[in-house]
């Protein structure tokens, strides 16, 4: 035991003492901060827009002005509860949050559903201005003033040289030098690119198709035509769409002279949908912000067990490889016995993976502890639900586990190969095997206890992650029990073999043996 | 015998349809320097792998330090292999305290040993260099100094003399001696003779997996006739009329008047000088000397080792 101490102390001293070892330890971390920060300051920065409208049929200005008003006012009301969260006094933070959010989220349904009424409602009320104002008494005393995000979306000048009224295909002929950024539209003092172009032409209203009407061949030319070169950012588009069906559905309304009033009405009522959890405690069946992220978790918990596998079993090739390929093993199986060489190195590495994971773990909670904000606040309580939940046990049996059982693969092909280039081709299947739970873990966390789920989770090198996968899920009992078995099995019956491997294998030198090779070693005393 | 290291008894290797190792039977003394000789690919590095019990035999006994297996008594056991490698990012004096170590010394005992060896054979200035830093043939010493450090009753050198230059050949042979003359019994094994030659009490001859010979550097030179070279441009066949002289071949140079004498072993070579100055045979060279391990080998297993070279 003290040479397989010695052994393991020596490799993980040897691994932390190296420049990669320290560098694969800050990229992650750095990273993963660099990703928050770039994607606030990416949704923050998204540039100011120009679009220009022409319409012809005179119908639907206003419908398009109030769908780029809403986009605005959405774009506002978000920044506001942001606001309100980042500067509330402290209280029940989820209660807080679950009620600010769910009333913005209520608030910008009604205005998808109903454009003017509720944009009227939260006009007519004062709107932002009146909400500061109810907000005040939940606000800390010293908060900053709130900064209403800009409009985006800028109404440009039509250029001197286009004709409104012209054919629509010589509109956007015209335009298109704009729409295609070779020219820079005005807009008052400022110009830029086009971002859009929304043509209406007078004759749209023959385009609307309704209901028990034979359908139309798709026409591009028919209705309302959007030019716009980015075809990714859908706001726009999809807020002109509502914005002008909802006007024709008022239109429809009036035809049949329905009160519209009351129609607004009816479509403003709503029913309350309650998520519970059946498997909590009388009185605390509500689900939770935190009970919703607790099963999203064992993504977190996949994704950090395999990159640390991945590092560490790295770590193992390269060591024995070179140990292999400079005859160092020949002494050191001269001093201590192969079984000996091979628990060390697991240790050690293993070792020097847990330090991989405790400085991750480290930066996180810095991260969450001295960056203080709504976000990291709400991430500090998850993380809090989280390891006050049973998820840690499971996580630390399967890291073990999958860490045994796959070590155990890439010693043995360590052991056989004599330069990493070998060692390469022989772990690319190892490593597409484990792409398989990795590429499923979004679909797996969404139905956890699916029949084809719980035939992966029987295969045994995809256990540790299929399961870890599916912890939150309370999976049934004999999958449970059942792949655990499999699993232990499996991690002895590698872990023999590759010892097998690694006393003939670390001797060898030349070609890696043949597959008929090996099943003759297995056989073999010794 | 009670003195015995480390006995071998008609040990063999087979590596599927090849044999390695065909049936070697040795026995060597404590605190004897024994040389392991034999030509490339002679079974000399399976031999020794089967002793430390890295390899087993296929059929056969070792007994070492009077246990069957190395891995009983390793601690008391010094290997350095016939590649020579170390941990590349390691410091020289950590590399010779960690192998110390892993031969049971306690870690500040192993340390104080490692800067003591390096003082002593020259490398006091390394110590604290990293060992991708030193030379080839530096490296190579750091490693049997990490082999030796120990002071295991058996030392055994795979070709410890290859790669070094002829200075450092000679703190290695005095290293040997030095743990010979503690009482420490060293096997090496090298295909040159001149180290064993000046360094060996007994030596092992195999070729191609089989012992040649076994016995002290005298015993083999025992098996190689005595010989005398002469030149003469005179009838060199007169000479047979003396009793000692077995017999008379040209030899392999490129002079066609330069002959090889085999004499029998009470015959005095004087007697041919006496010979050819009554007889008036003129005599432009006269060469009498002892045969080197060089003709040892080169007549026991010269057309084996070259055989060997073109196979």
């Amino acid at each position: 035991m003290r040479m397989v101490w010695l052994i393991a102390s020596r490799e993980y001293l040897e691994n932390v003492r190296t420049k990669g070892f320290w560098i694969t330890i800050l990229i992650f971390p750095v990273i993963f901060i660099g990703i928050y920060f770039l994607q606030s300051v990416l949704s923050d920065a998204t540039p100011t827009r120009y679009y220009l409208l022409i319409d012809q049929s005179g119908k639907y200005e206003q419908a398009v002005d109030v769908a780029i008003e809403r986009n605005h006012q959405r774009r506002v009301l978000q920044a506001f509860v942001q606001y309100l969260l980042d500067n509330r006094v402290e209280t029940n933070f989820e209660l807080t949050a679950a009620n600010a959010s769910s009333a913005a989220d209520e608030f910008v349904d009604d205005v998808d559903a109903n454009q003017v009424a509720a944009l009227d409602d939260w006009l007519s009320n004062g709107g932002l201005d009146f909400a500061l104002v109810m907000a005040t008494p939940y606000l800390k005393k010293d908060s900053p003033p709130f900064e209403q995000p800009e409009n985006q979306f800028i109404l440009a000048d039509l250029p001197s040289d286009v004709d409104a009224s012209a054919a629509p295909a010589e509109i956007v002929e015209a335009l298109r030098p704009y729409l295609t950024g070779r020219k820079l539209i005005g807009s008052g003092e400022d110009s830029g690119p086009l971002f859009a172009l929304i043509l209406i032409p007078e004759n749209v209203d023959q385009s609307i198709s309704r209901p028990n009407t034979a359908p139309q061949a798709p026409d591009p030319n028919s209705g309302v035509q959007y030019w716009a070169s980015n075809l990714t950012d859908s706001r726009l588009p999809d807020a002109i769409a509502g914005s002008i069906n909802a006007e024709i559905r008022e239109q429809e309304y009036e035809k049949l002279e329905l009160n519209t009033e009351l129609v607004r009405n009816i479509q403003r009522t709503r029913m309350p949908l309650n998520q519970l959890d059946p498997s909590a405690a009388a009185g605390e069946e509500a689900v939770s912000m935190a009970d919703t992220f607790r099963q999203f978790a064992p993504i977190g918990f996949v994704y950090l067990m395999f990159i640390s596998l991945m590092q560490n079993v790295q770590y193992l090739l390269s060591n024995t490889i070179e140990e292999k390929s400079n005859r160092i093993i020949e002494v050191l199986l001269a001093s201590v016995t192969a079984g000996e060489l091979m628990m060390g190195k697991l240790f050690g590495i293993g070792l020097a993976g847990l330090t991989t994971i405790a400085v991750w773990l480290l930066s996180f909670y810095l991260f969450i502890t001295l960056y203080d904000s709504s976000e990291t606040e709400l991430i500090s309580q998850i993380l809090e639900v989280i390891l006050s939940s049973d998820l840690i046990p499971w996580f630390v049996f399967y890291y073990f586990a999958g860490y045994a059982l796959y070590s155990g693969v890439f010693l043995a092909i360590g052991s056989l190969c004599n330069t990493l280039k070998e060692a390469q081709a022989m772990m690319t299947p190892m490593i597409m095997i484990q792409v398989v739970p990795l590429a499923t873990m979004f679909f797996i966390v969404l139905d956890p206890n699916n029949t084809l789920v719980r035939i992966m989770s029987w295969f045994p090198l995809f256990t540790p992650y299929v399961m870890m996968n599916r912890a939150a899920a309370n999976p049934p009992l004999i999958d449970v029990i059942g792949t655990t078995i499999v699993l232990i099995a499996s991690i002895a019956l590698v872990l023999w073999m590759s010892g097998k491997i690694f006393k003939h294998g670390v001797l060898r030198t030349g070609q890696p043996p043949k597959i008929v090779e090996l099943f003759r070693l297995f056989r073999s005393p010794k | 015998m009670p003195d015995s290291v480390l006995s071998l008894e008609n040990v063999v290797k087979t590596y599927g349809d090849f044999t390695a190792v065909d049936g070697i039977s040795l026995n060597i003394p404590k605190g004897s320097i024994y040389g392991f000789l034999g030509p490339n690919g002679a079974g000399k590095t399976t031999t020794i792998r089967m002793i430390l019990d890295i390899v087993k035999p296929s059929s056969g006994s070792i007994s070492i330090l009077g246990s069957p297996s190395a891995l009983d008594v390793r601690n008391r056991i010094g290997y350095l292999p016939e590649e020579k490698g170390l941990y590349k990012k390691m410091k020289v004096w950590a590399v010779i305290q960690y192998f110390a170590m892993l031969k049971g010394m306690q870690k500040k005992q192993a340390r104080d040993q490692a800067f003591s060896l390096l003082e002593k054979y020259g490398l006091k200035d390394f110590a604290e260099s990293k060992v991708e830093a030193l030379s080839k043939g530096m490296g190579q010493k750091v490693q049997v100094l990490s082999a030796v450090a120990h002071e295991p009753e058996l030392v055994i050198l795979d070709e410890p003399f290859s790669g070094l230059d002829p200075i450092n050949q000679s703190v290695l042979e005095e290293l040997i001696n030095d743990m010979a003359n503690n009482g420490q019994t060293v096997i090496f094994s090298t295909h040159v003779m001149q180290h064993a030659e000046r360094l060996c009490d007994h030596i092992l001859l195999i070729a191609k997996g089989k012992k040649v010979f076994d016995g002290t550097i005298n015993q083999a030179k025992a098996t190689v006739s005595r010989r005398v070279i002469v030149a003469t441009k005179n009838d060199i066949t007169q000479l047979h009329q003396l009793p000692g002289i077995d017999n008379i071949t040209g030899t392999d140079s490129d002079f066609p008047n330069e002959w090889q004498l085999d004499i029998s072993d009470s015959f005095d070579p004087q007697e041919i000088l006496r010979f050819c100055a009554e007889k008036n045979v003129g005599l432009s060279r006269f060469e009498f000397t002892e045969p080197s391990l060089h003709d040892v080998f080169v007549h026991l297993v010269g057309d084996e080792a070259r055989e060997h070279q073109f196979r």
